[in-house]
């Protein structure tokens, strides 16, 4: 893994799109009226018999792509990650995950990834995909494994939700890097202290996990981009030997990946402290620009290390003394550093 | 695409009742319905009897099952498709007697399970958008056949519908067709007193779609409608002015046609009425 500040690359989801449809013609490109925002105009551009402008009306769109995910095409749809999930829920249950159909559900702007308010910010988003049964739900963190799950995901019998960071996508693993659908990847194997996390907190919780190392705790970090269905296996490995563990999202604290991993943690008996990182049972709200957002709902990396901290200390593992400052990560234009 | 190519020679391309008349056909569709709702005493018979000539013209004129697809939106009808496909050998009459009980394949709203038709659903208001993607499917691959639609007057108050019917008449998804039971009955009441949907041909019209305002109990103007539906360069829609009591006089002038009840001297009434007219 490279370190930050991260450099920067557009449009990674929609190149990995356009090259593996360019060798499989049974995938359609769908829009709901976002497909500059989607990075879906290379698609457009390229292969214009395959892309379907829907327009504003995502609960056509999905039964839409329902119905022709059943007769053989695999069906990506794209639009805001708000507007593919609360809007067309009912469509999305009835007329693809039900019957189990094949459609990838391309979801942008992740939590508070954006300034524009509630209305925008899909907060929600994993937890109310996670109550479907049979949905596959991806976090996706940086833009070598956004080019590795799009061919991974084609072929899952299922539907699936893939969820992107809109714009520039920070490039922070190395060049081959792998995505697997059944394996969480373990980026620190440590024993302490367990950080898990998925998509955009990934850089926060690395920032976090070296500034607790420093001060003297064994900290794992675990990346979980496959939040269902979870790694359950790597999870208790790891947990099992944690004294406390830290569920680290871009996501309201109720019914994502906190919430998989406080079920997971009583479903196996494991007894061990959760803390969970996200936005505490509220709304965000319209700003500036985000980064003001991520400070302000306590998802900086800074907020990360204190409940990593916390949950330490009263775990009684953490050494005494202060919370352990963060590094500051100084950025120039077109890098990317977590708050 | 390969998997999706045009219907190969020798497909039967023949509408899947053909043959029968379609009146009579419409009265065997209520029959079927009787004996599988009597026996819970309640359920979804005025769907059936509304829609029953919609239904029955369908097979006898136009749906060839080999090539064209055909959607039942309100899953509530379903029951009209088992009898109507039992009608022609494509599903084991037998099984009528199962169904709405329990384990059977034969539920009594229509789900992802029902056999008969090749979509269906209970949540309403979606059927519309999967017909269009059969027929964007159809057109995608390169495929001859037509995507018939059931629809229900009570789903013109859900959004989607309207989504849909801008999407198809953008597109000019012209081998799509779509058959309104406009019954003007919903839980709540008669659809009128709820919501006005009139005036139904024009809202359609406006939508960019060929539409037909016409009697859905007679089998001549259904018949002459799906003719033209052939040749139109749009979408069609058959507006079939319905009642939810045709076809069975001896119902109640005030019987709930959403949710019919049928006592067992009711019952005994309804089955003679429709035998001996089938006699």
């Amino acid at each position: 893994m490279r370190d930050a500040p991260y450099a920067t690359e557009l449009k990674p989801y929609g190149r990995a799109l356009l090259a593996l449809a360019e060798t499989r013609p049974d995938i359609l490109c769908i829009t709901g009226d976002l497909t500059r925002q989607c990075e879906i105009d290379l698609f457009q551009d390229k292969l214009p018999g395959r892309f379907i402008h829907a327009g504003m009306a995502e609960a056509n769109m999905m039964s839409m792509a329902g119905a022709l995910a059943r007769r053989g095409y695999i069906p990506f749809v794209h639009t805001f990650g708000v507007f593919a999930t609360r809007r067309p829920y009912d469509q999305i249950v009835n007329t693809i995950a039900y019957p189990n159909l094949p459609v990838r559900i391309v979801g942008f702007m992740p939590g508070v990834s954006t300034p524009g308010g509630p209305s925008h910010q899909a907060i929600d988003d994993v937890a109310i995909m996670r109550a479907i049964p049979g949905m596959t739900i991806v976090d996706a963190a940086d833009a070598q494994e956004i080019a590795d799950i799009v061919p991974q995901i084609v072929d899952v019998p299922g539907p699936v939700y893939l969820r992107l960071k809109r714009g520039e996508v920070p490039v922070m693993f190395d060049e081959g890097h792998r995505f697997s659908l059944t394996r969480a990847e373990v980026i620190r194997d440590g024993g302490d202290v367990a950080i898990l996390t998925s998509g955009m907190m990934l850089a926060s919780a690395v920032q976090a996990a070296d500034a607790l190392t420093e001060a003297g705790i064994s900290v794992s970090l675990v990346h979980v981009p496959v939040i269902k269905p979870l790694d359950r296996e790597t999870l208790i490995r790891v947990i099992g030997r944690a004294k406390a563990v830290v569920a680290v999202e871009n996501h309201t604290t109720i019914g994502g990946l906190g919430s998989a991993v406080a079920e997971l943690i009583a479903d196996e008996g494991l007894g061990v402290r959760l803390a969970r990182v996200g936005l505490a049972d509220t709304y965000a709200e319209g700003s500036l620009n985000a980064p003001h957002l991520f400070q302000k709902y306590s998802l900086s990396s800074q907020d990360v290390t204190d409940a990593a901290w916390r949950v330490a200390e009263r775990a009684g593992i953490a050494a005494g003394g202060s919370v352990p400052k963060v590094r500051a990560v100084p950025v120039q234009a077109g890098e990317y550093a977590p708050v | 695409m390969s998997d999706t190519a045009a219907p190969e020679r020798g497909r039967n391309d023949l509408p899947a009742g053909t043959g029968r008349d379609p009146a009579r056909f419409a009265d065997a569709i209520r029959l079927h319905a009787l004996r599988m709702v009597a026996p819970q005493g309640f359920g979804y018979l005025g769907q059936a009897l509304s829609c029953a000539e919609l239904v029955a013209t369908l097979y006898t004129s136009a749906y060839r099952p080999e090539i064209d697809d055909v959607v039942c939106s309100p899953g509530h009808y379903i029951l009209a498709f088992y009898a109507a496909e039992a009608e022609v050998g494509r599903l084991d009459p037998a099984l009528l007697d199962t169904y709405g009980k329990n384990d059977s394949d034969l539920e009594a709203i229509g789900t992802e399970r029902s056999p008969g038709v090749d979509l269906t659903g209970g949540s309403l208001g979606m059927g519309l958008s999967g017909a269009i993607g059969f027929a964007l499917a159809n057109r995608l691959s390169g495929t001859q056949g037509f995507t018939y639609a059931l629809i229900s007057d009570g789903e013109l108050q859900e959004g989607q519908i309207w989504e849909a019917a801008l999407f198809a008449g953008h597109n000019k998804l012209n081998r799509l067709v779509v058959l309104l039971d406009a019954n003007n009955s919903q839980v709540d009441g008669p659809v009128d007193t709820i919501t006005t949907l009139e005036p139904i041909a024009d809202k359609w019209r406006a939508f960019g779609w060929a539409a037909h305002d016409i009697d859905g109990h007679d089998p001549e103007a259904i018949d002459r409608a799906l003719k033209a539906a052939l040749q139109s360069e749009l979408p069609t829609i058959l507006i079939g002015r319905t009642s939810t009591r045709t076809g069975l006089a001896c119902l109640p002038a005030d019987a709930d046609g959403h949710f019919i009840k049928l006592p067992e001297e009711l019952t005994r009434l309804a089955t003679e009425e429709l035998e001996s007219r089938l006699a």
